[in-house]
C-alpha cells in the first residue's frame, strides 16, 4: 500500500518557490490557542493556564557554555547548498531568497556567494538613503554577477528613501545589471512588492518544517557534543526529542512513539509557522536543568509563554511594530524618519515596547524580539496591516 | 351593558398574575436589551477589521428581536388575540399615532427600516444633511453619531425618508480619503502626479490591497490634485489625510512647485468643497 511521505523522510533543509511555502500543521489551531490566550490573560491577568507536570521552580537556566554545546548557531552552509541547486540552470536576471526575520537570508546568501566566488554589493550609505540619491546604483554597474545579503538595508519607507532601490529594481530586473541573487527579509519583500513592483523575478524561501524536523534537527545540533541529553515537557512530562541510534542518523521507526515525541515540538513548529529560526530561539531560551545536579535530563518548559502583545495595543505601538518589520530593525534616528508622528513620540513608544520585552536591540538596531514574532504577525494580520506572505 | 361586555372582551382580565407576568417580561426585555447592546459595543469595539462591523450590524437587529419577541408575549396577556379585537386596537392606535405621534413613531419605524435595510451600522462613517461623523449607536428612534470635533448628534431615522444618506466604509474597512494639492500651473506635470503617488505608498497607514489614484484637474487659477487612498482602518482617516499633505507639501516644496494664488472666490468655493470632500472621504 502507498504511504504518504511523512516529514520524517523529508530533508531537513529544503530550497522551494514562494508558491509552494506551505506552514506546518496545526498553524491555525496555534493561532487560535494564542488569541484564546490572550483573552484569558486580558480577563484575568497573566497566569499559568495550562497545568504542568515539572514545577518550573525545580529547575534553572542552563549555563552559557553548556547551553552552547546543546544549541549551536545554526549552520546555513546547508541551506546556501539547496539554494545553489535550486539556483543551477537559473537565467533571471535577478533570484530573490526571502525569509522571515532571524531565519537567516542574509548568512544564506552570503554563503552561497562566497562558495560561487560572487561580489557582494556594499548597501548604500544612510544619507545616500536618506537624500534620495541614485548615485550608489552606478557603482553596482560593472559587475557580471552579484548578489546583496539583506535588500531591506537598502531602503526607507518615505519618498527619497525608495527612489534609490526603485532606480536599482528597475536596472537589475531588466538585465542591466547582470546576474544576481537577492537576499531579503520576507516583509521588505512585501512591502517591495507593492510599492515598486518586482513581480516576475523568481523567489525562493525556505520550506517550514514539521516538528518531526525540529526534533530531528534539535537532536543533531545537541550531539555534536556526544550523544544528546534526554528533554522532556515541562507540559506534559514526555521527552521531546528523536531518539538517535548509533551513528546518530537512523531514526527509530517506532510510529507511536515518534508521534508522542513530535507532540510539543509540532506546537513549537505550528507556534513559529516552520522557520527554524525562530525555533532554535524557542528553543535555547525554554531549556532548563534541574537545579539538583545529580540529573542528567533537560525540561523545555512551555515553549509558547513568549512575550505577548495585549490585544488592546494602540496605534502608535502598532505602526512602530509594523515599521520596524518592514525595515528588518531600524536605529531611533531612522525610526522617526518612517513614522508619522514626531521623533519624541516614537521613541516614547519604542521604550514601552522594549520594557514589555516586545523589542529589542541588535547591532545598534531595534527589532522585534523572536518569542514576540509569532504574536506581533498576528496582531497586525488582524489589523490589516501589509504583512509577509510567510 | 351588552355594549360594556363587549369592550370588557377586548382586554382581558388583568388580574395579579398577569400583572407579575407583565412585569417578569417587561424586566427581562430591558435586561436583555441592556446587556445585548452593551455586550455587543463592547466586542465590537475591541476587534478590528471586517468582524468589528458584523458585530456592530448585530446591534439593532438584536434588539429588533427582542423587542418582537416581548410584544409576541406581551400582546396576548392584555388582549384577547381574536381578528375583531386587534382590528379594534390597531385602529385605536392608528387614530393616536395620526392624531398626536406621527413624527416619533414615524422614527420608530424608520428605526425598524433601518435595522432590516442597514444604510447605516455602528462603525460605520456617514453625513446626514450637515452632519458627519462614525455612528456609535443605533437607537430605537435616532441614530448618535460621533462627529471629529467630538460632538455627539442624535439624528432621527425620520431623516431616512427624505435625506441621503452617504455611508463612507459601508460596513467595511475601506474608506477613501482625499488629500488636495493646489499648485501654480507652471509645473512638471508627470513629475508631481508620481511623486505624490509615493507619497500614498509610503505612508504608515496606507492600506495595501486598494488602489492609490491620483487625479489631476485643470483650473483657471493653477491644477488641483488629489490623492485619493484608504486607510488600515477608517478610524484612522484624518491622520492619513493629514500625513499625505503634510508629506506631500513637503516634498513639493522641496522640489520648487508653487502653490496656486487662488482669487478670493475661488478659494472660498473651494474651502466648501474641500471641507466637505475630505470628511465625507469621496469628492
Amino acid at each position: 500500500m502507498g504511504e504518504q511521505p511523512s516529514s520524517a523522510d523529508a530533508p531537513l533543509w529544503a530550497v522551494v518557490e514562494l508558491d509552494q511555502f506551505r506552514t506546518p500543521e496545526q498553524t491555525q489551531a496555534s493561532q487560535w490557542r494564542r488569541s484564546l490566550r490572550s483573552v484569558s490573560t486580558w480577563l484575568g491577568g497573566k497566569n499559568n493556564a495550562e497545568q504542568q507536570v515539572k514545577d518550573e521552580s525545580e529547575l534553572r537556566a542552563l549555563p552559557e557554555v553548556r547551553l552552547a554545546h546543546i544549541v549551536p548557531p545554526i549552520d546555513w552552509a546547508p541551506v546556501a547548498m539547496a539554494l545553489a541547486q535550486q539556483l543551477e540552470g537559473q537565467d533571471a536576471p535577478v533570484t530573490f531568497f526571502i525569509t522571515t526575520p532571524f531565519s537567516g537570508h542574509a548568512s544564506v546568501v552570503t554563503h552561497w556567494a562566497e562558495k560561487h566566488h560572487v561580489t557582494c554589493l556594499a548597501p548604500p550609505t544612510l544619507s545616500e538613503i536618506a537624500e534620495g540619491s541614485t548615485q550608489w546604483v552606478e557603482r553596482c554597474v560593472n559587475q557580471r554577477e552579484w548578489a546583496i545579503p539583506a535588500l531591506e538595508r537598502y531602503f526607507l519607507r518615505h519618498t527619497q528613501g525608495i527612489q534609490g532601490i526603485r532606480e536599482f529594481l528597475e536596472r537589475a530586473l531588466s538585465g542591466r545589471l547582470g546576474q544576481g541573487v537577492i537576499g531579503c527579509d520576507s516583509w521588505t519583500y512585501a512591502f517591495l512588492q507593492r510599492a515598486i513592483g518586482i513581480d516576475g523575478a523568481p523567489v525562493f524561501t525556505l520550506q517550514s518544517m514539521e516538528g518531526e524536523q525540529l526534533s530531528r534537527y534539535f537532536a543533531e545540533i545537541a550531539t555534536h557534543s556526544g550523544q544528546p541529553p534526554p528533554v522532556y515537557s515541562t507540559r506534559t512530562g514526555k521527552q521531546v526529542l528523536a531518539n538517535l541510534k548509533g551513528n546518530g542518523h537512523e531514526l527509530v521507526k517506532n510510529e507511536a512513539s515518534r508521534k508522542g515525541t513530535n507532540k510539543e515540538l509540532q506546537r513549537l513548529a505550528a507556534n513559529c509557522r516552520g522557520h527554524v529560526g525562530l525555533a532554535w530561539h524557542y528553543w535555547r531560551e525554554r531549556l532548563r536543568e534541574p537545579k539538583v545536579d545529580d540529573e542528567e535530563a533537560l525540561w523545555l518548559v512551555d515553549a509558547l509563554a513568549e512575550a505577548e502583545l495585549a490585544a488592546d495595543t494602540g496605534d502608535i505601538a502598532t505602526l512602530v511594530l509594523h515599521a520596524l518589520l518592514v525595515h528588518g530593525g531600524l536605529d531611533d534616528h531612522c525610526l522617526g524618519e518612517v513614522l508619522p508622528f514626531s521623533h519624541h513620540e516614537a521613541l516614547n513608544a519604542r521604550l514601552a515596547l522594549q520594557r514589555k520585552g516586545i523589542v529589542s536591540n541588535c547591532e545598534g538596531r531595534w527589532q522585534i524580539t523572536p518569542l514576540s514574532y509569532a504574536s506581533v504577525r498576528q496582531l497586525l494580520e488582524s489589523r490589516k496591516y501589509l504583512v509577509d506572505p510567510l | 351593558m351588552e355594549e360594556q361586555q363587549k369592550y370588557a372582551r377586548l382586554f382581558n382580565d388583568i388580574d395579579s398574575e398577569a400583572l407579575i407576568s407583565l412585569g417578569i417580561v417587561l424586566l427581562s426585555t430591558i435586561v436583555l436589551i441592556i446587556v445585548s447592546q452593551r455586550g455587543l459595543n463592547w466586542l465590537g469595539n475591541r476587534l478590528h477589521g471586517q468582524v468589528r462591523f458584523r458585530i456592530f450590524a448585530l446591534v439593532p437587529m438584536t434588539r429588533l428581536l427582542i423587542l418582537i419577541t416581548a410584544l409576541a408575549i406581551i400582546v396576548p396577556i392584555i388582549v384577547e388575540p381574536s381578528l375583531r379585537n386587534m382590528v379594534t386596537l390597531m385602529g385605536a392606535l392608528g387614530l393616536a399615532i395620526g392624531f398626536a405621534m406621527k413624527d416619533y413613531v414615524s422614527s420608530l419605524i424608520a428605526g425598524v427600516v433601518s435595522a432590516v435595510e442597514l444604510p447605516y451600522r455602528p462603525g460605520d462613517w456617514v453625513q446626514i444633511g450637515d452632519t458627519y461623523g462614525e455612528v456609535k449607536h443605533v437607537g430605537l428612534r435616532t441614530v448618535d453619531i460621533q462627529t471629529p470635533d467630538d460632538d455627539l448628534v442624535y439624528v432621527p431615522h425620520l431623516k431616512l425618508w427624505d435625506h441621503a444618506v452617504y455611508n463612507a466604509n459601508n460596513g467595511g474597512a475601506s474608506l477613501q480619503c482625499v488629500a488636495s494639492f493646489y499648485l501654480h500651473p507652471e509645473h512638471e506635470a508627470g513629475w508631481v502626479r508620481k511623486a505624490l503617488r509615493d507619497v500614498a505608498l509610503t505612508s504608515a497607514y496606507l492600506k495595501f490591497d486598494q488602489p492609490i489614484i491620483v487625479v489631476a484637474e485643470e483650473k483657471p487659477w493653477g491644477t488641483h490634485y488629489r490623492i485619493r487612498a484608504y486607510p488600515v482602518d477608517p478610524r484612522q482617516q484624518f491622520l492619513f489625510i493629514t500625513d499625505l499633505t503634510l508629506r506631500g507639501k513637503k516634498v513639493l516644496s522641496a522640489a520648487g512647485v508653487q502653490s496656486a494664488m487662488l482669487p478670493p472666490d475661488a478659494a472660498l468655493d473651494n474651502r466648501n468643497a474641500v471641507g466637505s470632500a475630505s470628511s465625507r472621504g469621496s469628492d
